[in-house]
């Protein structure tokens, strides 16, 4: 039997992961695991949406019509937000591994951090630019 | 750390944590490839089973998009077994949860290989 209090390293005032305790580094290890794992739900989902086209190609093609409308390009760009995190956080891990930049590990997640900014920026213009926010949302 | 003991990089072992930086890699080059040639470059057009055939008849997109998937379920799985790892009820079902991590891979990774079909013959 799982008993809560055993979780108490994980959860509790006193663990590493409340709040307050955390810092820089810590936050970037928090947001690494948790976007890896809403990535790997939406690979199963991008499958089973994909999978729509073996039914029939007129069931797929009103899934995407769906699709097109604002709140899911919206939380397309969320995703997509996910996936630049996890990659520029990503590359900051590798080159820890390589030796690389550890010593100044919060240097090199800002810096990470700008760069992921750039591109999601880019991504949102890009969107917005093309109208794909305009319409009804819901 | 409380009640933690063994370190999760000593149960997790050299390959996992080489193909995991490797296969993160090629990933990031691969995903910014596939989002920009799926989403970005055609914005604006319909996407229908039709529109995206143009693009899956060609062979090279077939291969990309395979090896990516296999890239991605290894990644993705891979790294939750890192975080299940974490946790000692998991650690001491290492074989359970090596056994079926593997299992849900390669099943998704055959249910992958048809959901392209369609796409594929257009």
């Amino acid at each position: 039997m799982v008993k809560i209090s055993s979780f108490k390293w994980l959860f509790g005032r006193n663990s590493e992961f409340w709040p307050t305790n955390m810092k820089t580094g810590m936050w970037a290890w928090v947001g690494h695991r948790l976007t890896g794992l809403v990535l790997v739900v939406y690979v199963f989902l991008h499958l089973s949406f994909l999978s729509q086209a073996s039914l029939s190609h007129a069931s797929f093609d009103e899934l995407m019509e769906t699709m097109s409308q604002p709140l899911f390009v919206f939380l397309d760009f969320l995703l997509v937000c996910a996936v630049i995190y996890h990659a520029m956080n990503g590359f900051r891990v590798v080159l820890f591994d390589m030796g690389i930049g550890i010593r100044r590990q919060k240097l090199v997640f800002w810096i990470a951090m700008a760069v992921a900014a750039v591109i999601v920026l880019v991504a949102f213009y890009v969107l917005f630019n093309e109208g794909l926010f305009k319409g009804e949302w819901f | 750390m409380g009640e933690r003991r063994i370190a999760t990089s000593k149960v997790a072992g050299t390959w996992a944590w080489f193909f995991q930086r490797l296969s993160g890699v090629l990933l990031v080059i691969l995903l910014a490839l596939h989002i920009y040639v799926d989403h970005y470059m055609d914005v604006g057009v319909e996407l229908t089973v039709g529109e995206v055939h143009t693009r899956m008849k060609q062979l090279v997109f077939i291969v990309v998009d395979y090896s990516m998937l296999a890239m991605v379920l290894f990644h993705g799985l891979n790294g939750t077994r890192t975080v299940l790892f974490d946790f000692d009820m998991f650690i001491k079902r290492k074989k359970l949860v090596d056994v079926g991590l593997w299992v849900l891979g390669v099943a998704t990774m055959i249910w992958g290989i048809f959901v392209l079909f369609p796409f594929i013959n257009g």
